[in-house]
């Protein structure tokens, strides 16, 4: 269960406060992966990060009794300069037994399919690589819902087939929060969406495309944008 | 595998220490050993240039010894505050991980230096020794509780600090004129004995003074009848209190604030 209770966060700016959300009540279906849909600045990553708990409302609150990973997007707490080796073996050092170490690790390096780079600063990785140690990173520890803050956080095609492979296998005890523009991103990993229109306006829609769909009406996007958009992403 | 908040904060401070020595030291080819030998470089020519530069005022005192005790015991301070005080700005990204808090951050740094300042006076301690100067430990017991309450008072410092500059980034800019200032208040290059007893009372308000004092009083024979009379250990435990209060009450109100992003 994760439910949303009378959740408002504002930021200051120089013409007065922006609200992003405004006494916000909504409860999450069980059992279903869920993706947020919205133009830039709509909240996506402020919602993702207010869920795992490392931003706070200005009041009422987020409560759950599920265990929810980190935000996976690109930047992720990743340090440039150390090899993905030690940064994976940082994050296990905050969530895993020493014991735990060797099979987590080899789990990343695996399933990153990042070859000699996985032995290589962080720095020289691509875009696309960064987001295969992050995805696999978070995937190596087992949680109720996985928060993924970006669909490039995804990776590539072939990435992404074999990401949603390996979750399809953990359907039934793990779900996916997931902020995207990709529809292909989001049909293939979520059930259905949360979308954030203008003035603070958020809805549940039961399917993914029929959420796409509003989203388009809302945001006045004709088809021929659509396509362009597909493109893009 | 539900874990008591005390393991996940040793957890996350381990993890964070490991993470700074790769960081700062893992891709030199001789690795760790320069975490002792870049400040050691850095101290040997201060040591070359003050030791003969100086007067030799003190009558069998090393000045070597003297400066080593000041200058590493000044910079283990100032380290660990100018890095608690930037502990929330450079990490941002880290925070994204629950388990580890902004105190984290600031504790790992300190033992951090804690560990690299101990190698370098070791290191010195054997050198100054082999070069045949006077380098014992008197008084075990007053070094140890001496630099222990100065680095709770460093961190408590830092802690203030911390809070200050992530939430009023433009509180903090004093602070680097202040700690040069420090440094010559603190008596790390040359020794304030000599000032006129009524004046001493007030350079003695400074704490880091009292630690230094009794650290060198505890590591050079003899150099009780240069240290002060106000010097004690006790006033140093007091502002280690006082400041640890003010930093940690401050982090505590604090916490929720800092992490949420403006």
């Amino acid at each position: 269960m994760i439910r949303i209770e009378n959740l408002t966060k504002s930021y200051p700016t120089s013409s007065g406060r922006y609200y992003v959300f405004k006494d916000l009540t909504l409860e999450f279906p069980e059992n279903k992966s869920i993706g947020i849909i919205g133009r830039n600045g709509a909240g996506k990553s402020t919602l993702i990060r207010l869920i795992a708990g490392i931003d706070r409302p200005d009041y009422g609150e987020i409560i759950t009794d599920k265990t929810i990973s980190w935000p996976v997007g690109l930047a992720s707490g990743f340090q440039g300069s150390l090899t993905g080796r030690d940064n994976v073996k940082f994050v296990c050092h905050l969530y895993a037994t020493r014991a735990e170490f060797p099979e987590k690790v080899r789990f990343v390096e695996e399933f990153a399919e990042l070859g000699k780079y996985f032995d290589m600063p962080i720095r020289t990785y691509s875009s696309g690589m960064r987001a295969r140690l992050g995805f696999g990173l978070s995937m190596a520890f087992k949680f109720d819902y996985y928060l993924i803050d970006e669909a490039t956080a995804v990776g590539d095609a072939r990435f992404r087939v074999k990401a949603e492979r390996l979750f399809k296998s953990r359907h039934s005890e793990s779900h996916f929060i997931m902020a995207s523009h990709s529809p292909e991103t989001l049909k293939s990993f979520c059930d259905i969406a949360l979308v954030l229109g203008r003035n603070q306006k958020v809805t549940l829609y039961n399917s993914i495309p029929q959420a796409l769909r509003e989203y388009q009406r809302d945001e006045h996007l004709k088809p021929i944008r659509k396509v362009h958009r597909k493109n893009k992403i | 595998m539900a874990r008591t908040g005390l393991e996940v904060q040793i957890a996350a401070i381990k993890a964070l220490f490991f993470r700074e020595m790769k960081t700062r030291f893992g891709h030199y080819r001789l690795g760790y050993i320069w975490a002792v030998v870049e400040p050691a470089l850095h101290m040997s020519v201060m040591l070359l240039i003050f030791t003969y530069i100086r007067d030799r005022s003190m009558t069998g005192i090393s000045y070597a010894v003297f400066l080593v005790n000041g200058v590493i015991v000044f910079s283990l301070f100032s380290h660990i505050v100018n890095n608690a005080m930037h502990a929330v700005n450079s990490n941002r990204g880290l925070f994204d991980y629950r388990p580890i808090h902004p105190i984290d951050t600031v504790l790992a740094r300190a033992f951090l230096e804690t560990v690299l300042s101990s190698g370098v006076y070791l290191f010195f301690m054997i050198l100054l020794t082999l070069l045949g100067e006077q380098f014992v430990i008197v008084d075990l017991l007053t070094l140890v509780s001496a630099t222990a309450l100065l680095i709770i008072l460093s961190c408590g410092l830092g802690l203030g600090l911390m809070v200050v500059s992530a939430l009023y980034p433009e509180g903090t800019k004093p602070l680097p004129v202040i700690l040069h200032t420090l440094y010559f208040l603190s008596g790390v290059l040359f020794p304030l004995y000599r000032i006129p007893y009524q004046y001493q009372y007030y350079v003695t308000w400074n704490p880091l003074l009292h630690a230094i004092e009794l650290i060198r009083r505890s590591s050079i024979p003899g150099y009780e009848k240069y240290v002060m009379r106000d010097i004690s250990l006790i006033y140093l435990m007091e502002c280690t209190i006082v400041l640890l209060f003010f930093g940690l009450a401050l982090y505590r109100t604090q916490q929720e604030e800092i992490l949420r992003r403006e």
